[in-house]
């Protein structure tokens, strides 16, 4: 393999240019545009604002959990759909993906369906003494249900990758499955797995319809950073567009430390 | 902008004879290279969509109405009736938190009229020049109530109960006019004997939620997800009174709320959008407000 690349004619270039350039237009200049009206004074001032804070330190924990938690449960899964063969395996493949062609608000009232008081399991919860809506643990719910698919499908592509030759090469060598999966299966999915992992936590981060729904609007307790933005952009503009500036600074952040951890690997 | 203006551009810049009149000009762009760029360009301004019609009927008017979520009900109705007497004319609502509207008005929405809530977004519109200053009326009242599930989970009597520990109370955010007249029922609640000075406190102790839309709190009680309410009266339809129970607001404490509607400034359908304002306002209008638990603003109508 691996001949050299082939190098379409020179006018064909200028064709792909001009085609993708309204596209990279529309995907760039609006992040721009945001943080152009926005000033590193006005910045610093709503940074400090206890609503800000609060919102930020809100987004931050919960998307934080949200990963973990993918990472705990989402792994495994991943690991059966990318290296089992099993009947069916087509069908769950489609009902994870759900989530993500779902619109987040439809996300949002299937949880309350579901986790709401009067909702199949939460109102059994809900007779325990146990009530989820307007909590924390709801806006984590929330994410979870919305953000988990990607990394599930991103690791799972990554471990059905890997070459059933190198497996049965450390299984021979007399290394354990917990080794092998350690020191063989992880580091050769180790790309897909962190690219599932940030595609996650941007989207944890992001998430707002399904919260607002399912969680409620509480600055403190559920208001997380999307949240305070929608709200903030119709009564103080400066303090959403702060909000919303410092969303898109800690995003592309998380990008470029991905970006690293990648090259590094 | 249709085919009638490319084609024969487009005839002229490849050289080609008027049969390209039903090639997609990037079909041709594909035989004929070297012209791409300035296809390109027809492509952006032109676009490349179906046949259009060649002598189109004047398409319909739309005057486009800004309303207030909790004139969702009430306003439908009337752009139905409004539309049944002016053929032609079609009625297309936004309907959203009156503070959401303005800032969309803000932002450059184009609309042609704006019916908000309450004064504050009214005059906020007014003061940007964004609505027609002579155009400015009240149209309708509304008053608040509490609502709660009808299976009452926290069981709540009186107005009172409301202050208890452990009562799950959802409000609109004090963003939303809804939300702005809750605090100010608070407010006169906790001045009143009947209330105690601690009514508020403990009240706001008791919110679990500040929803960006007064209907999405009825949605939560009607779902049984907080034990209860603050809506408007005209919340409770009778389709929400399955799922709800009212506790009335007494008029004491209770900001009775003006609805006031206007013109857009820049509207490009002026003389229809007073049309539909006169309609409003008339008793025809009127009436059908107060069907939907509105309190009519003009004098005479019950």
């Amino acid at each position: 393999m691996a001949a050299k690349k082939t190098i379409p004619p020179r006018h064909s270039w200028w064709l792909l240019i001009l085609l993708a350039f309204p596209l990279l237009g529309l995907l760039v200049i609006p992040p721009f545009a945001l943080l152009a009206r926005t000033s590193p004074a006005t910045l610093l001032r709503y940074l400090a604002a206890p609503a800000v804070v609060q919102a930020i330190g809100l987004s931050l924990w919960t998307s934080a959990a949200t990963l973990l938690i993918v990472v705990v449960f989402g792994t495994p899964l991943a690991y059966i759909l990318g290296r089992g063969a099993f009947a069916g395996k087509g069908i769950l493949e489609a009902l994870i993906d759900w989530p993500i062609v779902l619109p987040p608000a439809v996300a949002g009232i299937a949880l309350l369906m579901t986790l709401g008081r009067r909702g199949l399991i939460g109102a059994w919860l809900a007779g325990a003494g146990v009530e989820i809506p307007f909590t924390p643990i709801a806006v984590i719910i929330a994410q979870t249900f919305v953000a988990a698919p990607y990394y599930v499908k991103a690791a799972s592509v990554g471990f059905a990758a890997i070459s059933r030759d190198v497996l049965d090469s450390a299984a021979l060598d007399g290394a354990s499955p917990l080794r092998r999966f350690r020191n063989v299966t992880l580091p050769l999915a180790f790309r897909s797995v962190m690219v599932g992992g940030a595609l996650t936590w941007s989207r944890a981060l992001g998430e707002f319809g399904a919260t607002i729904i399912f969680a409620g609007n509480y600055p403190g307790r559920t208001q997380t950073m999307p949240l305070a933005v929608y709200i903030g952009f119709e009564i103080d503009m400066h303090q959403a567009l702060t909000l919303a500036a410092i969303l898109l600074l800690i995003s592309f952040g998380l990008l470029i430390g991905i970006r690293a951890a990648y090259a590094r690997a | 902008m249709g085919r009638k203006t490319l084609t024969p551009a487009l005839s002229r810049i490849t050289g080609r004879g008027g049969n390209a009149k039903h090639a997609c000009p990037v079909a041709i762009a594909m035989r004929w290279r070297a012209s791409f760029p300035i296809v390109l360009i027809l492509l952006i301004s032109g676009g490349c969509g179906k046949e259009q019609p060649a002598a189109a009927n004047a398409p319909p008017a739309t005057v486009t109405v800004f309303a207030a979520a909790s004139l969702t009900e009430s306003f439908t109705e009337i752009g139905k009736r409004f539309e049944a007497e002016n053929p032609g004319v079609k009625i297309e609502f936004n309907f959203a938190g009156s503070q959401a509207l303005r800032a969309q008005l803000e932002n450059g929405a184009r609309a042609d009229v704006f019916a908000s809530a309450n004064a504050k977004e009214m005059n906020a519109a007014w003061s940007e020049f964004l609505v027609k200053p002579g155009t400015i009326h009240d149209f309708a009242r509304n008053r608040l109530v509490v609502i709660f599930p009808k299976d009452n989970p926290a069981k709540i009597a009186t107005l009172n109960d409301l202050g208890r520990p452990g009562v799950k109370i959802d409000v609109a955010d004090a963003s939303v006019p809804a939300g702005e007249y809750t605090l100010q029922m608070l407010d006169r609640m906790s001045a009143d004997r009947a209330y105690g000075p601690e009514f508020k406190k403990n009240f706001l102790a008791d919110v679990v939620s500040r929803e960006e839309n007064v209907k999405s709190v009825v949605s939560k009680i009607r779902l049984g997800e907080a034990d209860a309410g603050v809506v408007y009266a005209t919340d409770v339809t009778a389709d929400a009174a399955k799922d709800v129970q009212t506790l009335i607001v007494p008029d004491s404490v209770n900001p009775i709320a003006s609805y006031p509607i206007a013109v857009v400034a820049k509207s490009q359908q002026a003389l229809l959008a007073e049309k539909f304002e006169d309609f409003v306002l008339s008793d025809e209008g009127q009436r059908i407000l107060h069907d939907f638990n509105f309190i009519p603003a003009s004098p005479g109508i019950r």
